[in-house]
């Protein structure tokens, strides 16, 4: 073990690195180019023997990876907003194929009103592609996560895509001490792979002909179990990781002074730092103010979730993206989730197109989350940092 | 509810077939609909089309199981299908064949209008589309829609489609056709065997949308596994080989679409016409005619 | 390997497939698969070929086989490559587009492939349109065919545009080897696919596959249509190997255009005008191809108004 002090994309690269990537296409973007760029380093050096392809664009990116995983090799890939878009069509073939595919998606923001700063709706709009999906907090949960990810993805009672999230440049720009774990340690966590379904003349197997409808309804409902299944191998592989590296993260979701606590915000990403100071800040004011931090969105933490907030009297939830005239898309999963538990969920939108989160809009958030306990009409969705009233 | 299923082959214009008999119900004031099966067929590929005919609005939108009508584009078809699967006891069909209707046997005893709607394609439109003809005989034997108004449904389609003039021509392939007719009871002998499937649970499913060569449930799966398709029943011509003239150039074995031409150790060739689809190629191709196609398909 | 008594004899692409019959698709498919041998893995991209040969449960193809989308042969195929030399295997990575894949929505993922010089085989089966979604107008298409998005209305009559060159393209990559083909001139067919199976890094087969509906062709005509295509000059058969290219078959004269149009449907609305217009695209081509050493008296009229051409342009269109 080493300590560097590195950024979010370098400490993922390491990750790939010490993974034995075989096979990674790649495509510039902004900010996720410093992923790519690190792992063209690593092998130019000779540090990781892989072959690093540059393709065309982001599909290309896509569908060389499922030429290389369906070949049986371990891939590793990177993106970001208008690039995940350009995939999108990809995705959908990776889950149903089965095929172990990690990558990393530095999330920025999308479409018109387009910027290069963090926000999620990148991602979030590939929530229904089968692909397991996880958002970071900081640095070394970057690299942690993308370690796990591979054992995850490659067990085979899931193999599964992975997708990891990170803040662009709140993450993926800025450096910070990260624990580097050795290749020994890695290789010790991490078994070769070995690949189900592979295009190999020896033993020849179609994979994905055209599938009438006959089949494909069976084939669905199998990739959702197979999704909803993997939750057992995500807690275990967390407690591997643990007892290998001594780290862990709570599996599904992490929770923070939630024991007593009345009120609470869920968040996913780089806010969860924030927010647990803001927890912090309103205990010391003698107020039962707790943290959700959502760290899959995909598994779908749906029991974790209705179990953590059986005692809550208010629930915010925190979305950094906008499903347009549907609040957040956090927000209404969650929403949905928790029909059993009797307790007020609101919804707070903030950060949008990489706008700054500050400790005060946390503390705002918290305010009108601790005014719902006290049976106070609260706003359902608010848009914290907005110029100008709310509708 | 009137229901109504079409059996033909790709390109003889089934689609079209049920899309008039669906435009000649609505002139007639009531309410109707016509659909393909929505599958990836090629020319000469069984295929199915459906109607409906009702006073109300149609709501269903499912296939049609049980018909009231069944209509018979191409007679090869009853041999290699089970078309009558699911037709009503009292319903009534229409076979495209130049026997009679006693001498059918769809493998439910139902009213039968037999028609030689080839014959009459080839006189009307010098092609063997036979959808406007047979309409001429669905006209007959139900009375469903008036002739006139099917003659009115085919000049809509057609003249919109194809000029007036082909619309003209459609016009007189039905008409010849509700003459020429003929009505009785076919035979019901027939067993109507359902084609075998595997058609597994969603646990028994390889996951990974992928698949070994091997058989499951009788079936052939996998790389390889669709040479279980005897495409040789969509053949109308059969070649025939004269092995004398035969120089074993081997140009017919390379040209042949579906690799149904065999080749023997001395270069010389059989035909495994278990695939043939009878395109003529190989004749076409031959340097020395040795090489016929003889009208008539595989049985 | 150089003529068809030379070929195997087993096929590696089954009987039992769903094309029309008298497909040129399956002709060169199925002798392709012959000639590339059992030791190949086999991508389809959408297209006729997959939706022909490749519906759950079963395959045509006895060997390894994978499909996804459109646009991405030359993308999915590298990465096959990639991973089946990493576990040591030697097998041929093969890609069966059709022209749309290729010509059009598939031509970047394809430039991106070869100008990384991967080692793979692309085949482009050229039916001229898109054929699987029933006869549409694409790159590929020749000037002047009708087609469902290019058709013969009062005032505008078949498509307007000239079938682009997509070998000046590929030969703008310099990859090892490129070649067109023609199933009606067999032992062509033969060698120039053995050759591409035995080199190293990209290569391209670009075969014209006629197509019966989307042709509106006699279904036996398949193969003389594509004999009277490369008599005609429609087609020409050559290759591309280390830069150079040249002509692997040259007609004794050129045939008149006409003789390959009249057994097409999708030309029978031709006009004069239209016609001369696409004869005299085929005489510059002609030229381009095979020089101007003999004067072709199909091209008379073109000649008198043959256009100079800059060294330039001439380097340009080398193939």
């Amino acid at each position: 073990m080493k300590v560097r002090v590195i950024s979010a994309d370098h400490a993922v690269a390491y990750a790939a690195k010490i993974a034995r990537t075989e096979v990674i296409p790649s495509f510039p973007i902004t900010p996720q180019t410093l992923i790519v760029e690190q792992l063209a380093e690593f092998i130019s050096n000779g540090e990781l023997d892989a072959d690093f392809i540059p393709a065309d664009s982001e599909h290309s990116v896509m569908s060389i990876a499922i030429g290389a995983s369906a070949g049986g090799v371990r891939v590793f890939t990177a993106t970001s907003s208008q690039g995940l878009a350009l995939m999108h069509e990809m995705l959908y073939c990776v889950p149903q194929n089965r095929l172990p595919i990690v990558m990393a998606n530095v999330n920025r923001s999308l479409g018109a009103a387009s910027g290069i700063w963090v926000e999620y709706n990148d991602s979030m709009a590939e929530r229904d592609s089968g692909w397991l999906q996880l958002y970071v907090e900081d640095n070394q949960e970057a690299l942690d996560a993308t370690l796990m990810a591979f054992r995850l993805a490659e067990d085979r009672r899931v193999l599964l895509p992975v997708m990891i999230c990170l803040d662009g440049f709140i993450l993926s720009h800025t450096v910070e001490k990260v624990e580097l774990p050795e290749q020994e340690e890695m290789d010790n966590f991490l078994p070769k792979y070995d690949p189900l379904n592979i295009l190999d003349p020896a033993d020849p197997k179609v994979i994905n002909p055209i599938i009438p409808p006959e089949y494909a309804m069976e084939m669905r409902y199998q990739l959702d179990r197979a999704i909803e299944h993997s939750r057992e191998v995500i807690v275990e592989v967390e407690k591997e990781f643990a007892k290998a590296f001594g780290r862990s993260y709570g599996g599904l979701i992490d929770t923070y002074r939630m024991e007593d606590a009345k009120f609470a915000m869920l968040t996913l990403g780089t806010a969860t730092g924030l927010a647990r100071r803001t927890v912090d800040e309103m205990r010391a004011e003698g107020k039962k103010a707790g943290l959700i931090k959502l760290r899959f969105m995909r598994p779908f933490p749906f029991k974790e979730l209705c179990e953590a907030t059986k005692d809550l009297k208010s629930l915010g939830v925190f979305d950094r993206s906008v499903s347009f005239n549907g609040g957040g898309p956090v927000h209404t999963e969650v929403a949905a989730s928790l029909c059993n538990v009797p307790v007020t969920v609101t919804g707070h939108i903030a950060g949008i197109g990489g706008r700054d989160i500050t400790p005060r809009h946390m503390r705002d958030m918290y305010d009108l989350v601790e005014k719902a306990t006290k049976g106070e009409d609260v706003r359902k969705v608010t848009w914290h940092g907005l110029r100008g009233d709310m509708e | 509810m009137f229901e109504v299923r079409f059996h033909g082959r790709g390109g003889q214009g089934a689609v079209m077939a049920a899309q008039t008999l669906a435009e000649a119900a609505v002139i007639e004031g009531r309410h109707a609909h016509a659909f393909p099966f929505f599958g990836a067929e090629r020319r000469g590929a069984p295929v199915m089309a459906f109607a409906r005919i009702d006073d109300e609005k149609i709501s269903i939108k499912s296939q049609v199981y049980e018909p009231d009508l069944l209509v018979v584009l191409d007679e090869s078809l009853i041999d290699i299908e089970p078309v009558a699967r699911g037709l009503k006891k009292d319903g009534k069909a229409v076979v495209n064949t130049r026997k009679s209707p006693q001498e059918i046997d769809l493998g439910v005893e139902v009213e039968c209008a037999t028609v030689n709607a080839n014959a009459i394609a080839l006189e009307f439109l010098k092609a063997p589309i036979v959808n406007t003809a047979i309409l001429g005989a669905v006209a007959r034997i139900t009375d469903l829609v008036s002739i006139g108004s099917m003659k009115q449904a085919i000049e809509n389609r057609f003249g919109e489609k194809f000029g007036e003039a082909a619309a003209r021509i459609n016009i007189g392939a039905a008409e010849a056709a509700y003459e020429q007719a003929s009505v009785g009871l076919c035979q019901g002998r027939r067993p109507l065997v359902i084609k075998r499937e595997w058609l597994p649970d969603w646990r028994d499913i390889p996951i990974g949308n992928s698949l070994s060569a091997g058989i499951k449930d009788g079936v052939m799966v996998g790389p390889g596994g669709a040479r279980q398709n005897l495409t040789g029943s969509w053949r109308m011509q059969t070649p025939h080989y004269d092995q004398e003239k035969c120089v074993r150039c081997l140009r017919c074995w390379f040209t042949c679409p579906e690799g149904c031409i065999k080749r023997e150790d001395d270069d010389h060739v059989r035909w495994d016409l278990n695939y043939c689809k009878g395109c003529g190629i190989c004749s076409q191709v031959c340097p020395v005619t040795a090489i016929d196609m003889i009208k008539g398909g595989s049985r | 390997m150089s003529t068809i008594k030379d070929m195997p004899r087993n096929d590696p692409f089954t009987s039992g497939h769903g094309a029309c019959a008298g497909c040129g698709m399956a002709v060169a498919v199925k002798n392709i698969m012959r000639i590339l041998g059992e030791n190949t893995t086999v991508y389809v991209p959408a297209s006729c070929l997959i939706v022909i040969s490749a519906m759950y449960p079963t395959t045509n193809f006895r060997t390894p086989y994978l499909y996804t989308a459109f646009e991405n042969t030359g993308a999915v195929i590298t990465g096959i490559r990639a991973a089946q030399r990493r576990r040591g295997l030697s097998s041929t990575v093969v890609g069966l587009a059709g022209d749309g894949g290729t010509f059009d929505i598939g031509l970047q993922a394809l430039s991106g492939a070869a100008e990384r010089n991967e080692d793979v085989l692309y085949v482009c089966l050229d039916n001229e349109g898109y054929m699987n979604t029933g006869i549409q107008r694409s790159g590929a298409t020749p000037f002047g065919a009708w087609t469902t998005t290019s058709p013969v209305g009062n005032v505008v009559k078949g498509k307007r545009e000239f079938k682009k060159d997509l070998m000046a393209i590929i030969a703008a990559h310099d990859p090892p080897y490129a070649a067109s083909l023609s199933i009606a001139h067999f032992n062509d067919f033969v060698k120039k696919v053995e050759k591409a199976k035995n080199k190293k890094g990209f290569r391209f087969l670009h075969v014209m596959t006629p197509c019966v509906p989307g042709w509106r062709s006699d279904p036996s005509m398949t193969v003389e249509i594509s004999r009277l295509a490369v008599e005609t000059g429609m087609w020409t058969l050559f290759e591309i190997e280390e830069g150079s290219s040249r002509t692997t078959y040259r007609p004794q004269t050129m045939l008149p255009v006409t003789d390959y149009l009249k057994l097409q449907g999708r030309f029978r609305h031709m006009e004069n005008d239209d016609i001369a217009k696409l004869q005299d695209w085929l005489c510059r081509k002609w030229y381009i191809h095979y020089g101007h050493e003999a004067e072709q008296p199909v091209c008379a009229v073109f000649e008198k108004r043959k256009p100079m051409r800059t060294p330039q342009e001439e380097q340009l269109h080398f193939i």
